[in-house]
């Protein structure tokens, strides 16, 4: 275009339009051209979506086969478990491992315990670590920066360096063997990678428009009001992404149960798993630990059953939690 | 009127300081001050076990850990090892499914939900039970379907080594579940515009994955590396939490452990500021940071 003498209007005109006729030749052009290619881009999608659907198959039983084994074995015979045809699908179903596997865990009391721990710690990590975060995401205050750093920075130590003080701490405030030293932490924004909620919370929170705040203030709200009763339900994301988060990793949990619970009656639910072959023993009066197996696998399904059933209702919410909520922006 | 506004700005502050109290009430009691004492016990040793009366032993108990514990050093090259091989994998397999599960694909949810799974059973004590019963070991083998015959070919020797990878390989696999969804949560923030004008420019996938996916990602991929980093150093299969958790409650020698506890926290400490400082320019933020 730069080749166009100025003075003569008209022809710079006409250049233009023939350029504009000219790129709407090639558009058509292209059309055309696309359309042709068409089939053969067709098919590579075609055999490009079929791998995908293979890799992704395969490896979806890969990630599903602890559950799949899980159940095949928990229901064969000991017959059925020696026999090397029979892989998946036992001849006939033996539900009384899961009768042997509940009596062996001493089911409904340890589910009890797990329960009030994994409950009362995501009770009060989804109120504290969300708290917390409304203080680190929406007031400024001179140190917050620093004060966030070092809230991030606990996350990296590791409970091995702590637990040595902690169980001399907790043994001088007498709250070994109680669900205390488990719980507690909890509500001050500790627990289990506390740190990882406030920060999920703290990333929600920010991107929430600050006039609501604004509004809710000059209608008179306190700044607790606003975090109560507009901030918090604002995020159900950040509320689920926790829950499940928080309650499967407390339930799971058995570090710091195993150090702190001594006496068996207030053991966690999985803590019971690898107490089974000895009270398998006492229950059947054998010791043939192979023809327990299928029994240890119902007990270690009965174990993680809870969970299955949570994730079960949550894992839509959950799924579209993390994906739709900025939550790593 | 300034003043009141400063007593407004003030009243404000002192609010934010309040929100933060219940955190800094609980580093305070269950983080710094066990960490503090942590590294005084570290220099002494219990003595009467009931009331734990202590010895000052100076830097006995690192030196035990460096020269005359024998497993100490092996255990703990083990657990650097084992985090150097699987965090790269970790992350690479991770982007790769997440990549896969972020197509327009049928049955997205059920694939999505199917991934995280492993996670529900987490590393703990039913991880341990299944482990035991070998479901680690053959897992890949019947989900590739590798024929049995393909292992004879191979010989005792090499056929035990594809064995050890590919069990290996399935129980890194079920560590992906959070990072999967961390990565899905951030192609889902990538603006569809960014590949459509690439697009026009004649890009094709894989251009558009090394220009586009991958620069965008890399806040993630951090995220992912630090998690990923923490989650091995920490978990409780970890034979050095294994062992730290037996000095101090079997053997009673609790200076002993927390001397351990501090060395592996210091390791940990390094290493990380070595990634943050040693990813700074390669990693890519967009928008106003």
């Amino acid at each position: 275009m730069k080749s166009i003498p100025i003075p003569k209007s008209e022809q710079g005109v006409t250049a233009v339009k023939q350029a504009a006729v000219g790129s709407k030749v090639k558009a058509i052009r292209n059309h055309s051209l696309v359309s042709r290619i068409g089939s053969k881009s067709r098919w590579i999608s075609l055999i490009y979506r079929t791998f995908v659907y293979v890799i992704l198959i395969d490896l979806a039983f890969v990630f599903l086969y602890p559950f799949i084994y899980m159940v095949a074995t928990s229901l064969k015979h000991p017959v059925d478990l020696m026999d090397f045809t029979i892989k998946w699908i036992p001849t006939s179903l033996a539900w009384e491992n899961f009768y042997y596997g509940m009596k062996g865990l001493q089911f409904m009391t340890h589910f009890n315990n797990s329960a009030l721990i994994a409950v009362l710690s995501v009770i009060g990590q989804v109120l504290s670590c969300s708290f917390i975060a409304y203080g680190f995401a929406r007031i400024k205050f001179p140190g917050r920066e620093f004060l966030f750093f070092m809230c991030m920075f606990t996350m990296i130590i590791p409970p091995q360096t702590l637990i040595v003080p902690l169980f001399m701490q907790y043994k001088t405030m007498g709250w070994l063997d109680s669900v205390l030293p488990l719980i507690v932490p909890s509500f001050f924004g500790n627990g289990l990678r506390g740190a990882l909620f406030i920060f999920i919370f703290r990333q929600l929170f920010r991107g929430l428009p600050w006039e609501l705040e604004d509004a809710a203030r000059v209608d008179g709200c306190g700044s607790f009001k606003v975090y109560w009763k507009i901030i918090l339900p604002l995020t159900p994301p950040a509320i689920v992404v926790t829950t499940l988060l928080s309650l499967v990793w407390h339930w799971n949990d058995f570090f710091e149960p195993s150090i702190y619970l001594t006496s068996e009656e207030k053991f966690t639910l999985p803590m019971m798993l690898p107490r089974l072959y000895q009270s398998l023993d006492t229950l059947t009066g054998s010791s043939f630990e192979v023809f327990s197996l299928p029994v240890v696998m119902a007990a270690t399904f009965m174990a993680l059953l809870p969970m299955l059933f949570v994730y079960f209702f949550l894992q839509r919410y959950f799924i579209q939690g993390v994906e739709r909520s900025g939550l790593v922006e | 009127m300034s003043g009141r506004r400063v007593g407004l700005e003030r009243k404000k502050m002192l609010a934010g300081y309040v929100y933060i109290a219940p955190w800094a009430i609980g580093f305070a009691l269950f983080m710094c001050y066990p960490l503090i004492y942590s590294l005084w016990l570290s220099f002494h040793e219990v003595v009467g076990v009931g009331n734990f009366e202590l010895e000052s032993v100076g830097w006995d108990n690192f030196n035990k850990a460096f020269v005359l514990d024998t497993q100490f050093i092996p255990l703990f090259i083990s657990v650097i090892q084992d985090a150097v091989i699987n965090t790269p994998l970790i992350l690479v397999f991770s982007l790769f499914i997440a990549i896969l599960l972020n197509h327009n694909i049928r049955g997205r949810a059920f694939f999505r939900a199917a991934f995280f799974l492993p996670v529900l059973i987490g590393s703990g004590l039913a991880m341990q039970q299944l482990l035991y019963a070998g479901v680690g070991k053959d897992t890949l083998v019947n989900g590739i379907g590798v024929p049995d015959e393909v292992f004879l070919y191979m010989g005792p020797t090499f056929s035990q080594i594809v064995f050890d990878m590919l069990s290996r390989l399935t129980i890194i696999f079920w560590k992906t579940g959070v990072q999967i969804l961390l990565f899905l949560a951030g192609l889902q923030g990538v603006s569809v515009s960014l590949y459509e004008s690439a697009r026009c420019d004649g890009a094709t996938e894989w251009e558009m994955f090394w220009k586009i996916t991958l620069p965008l990602m890399t806040p993630i991929i951090l995220l992912n590396l630090v998690y990923t980093c923490v989650d091995s150093f920490t978990d409780i299969n970890n034979r050095m939490m294994i062992y730290i958790k037996d000095t101090a409650f079997t053997n009673i020698q609790m200076g002993y452990a927390s001397g351990m506890g501090w060395i592996y926290f210091m390791f940990i400490f390094i290493l990380l500021i070595l990634v943050f400082v040693s990813t700074r320019r390669l990693v890519v933020y967009t928008g106003e940071k």
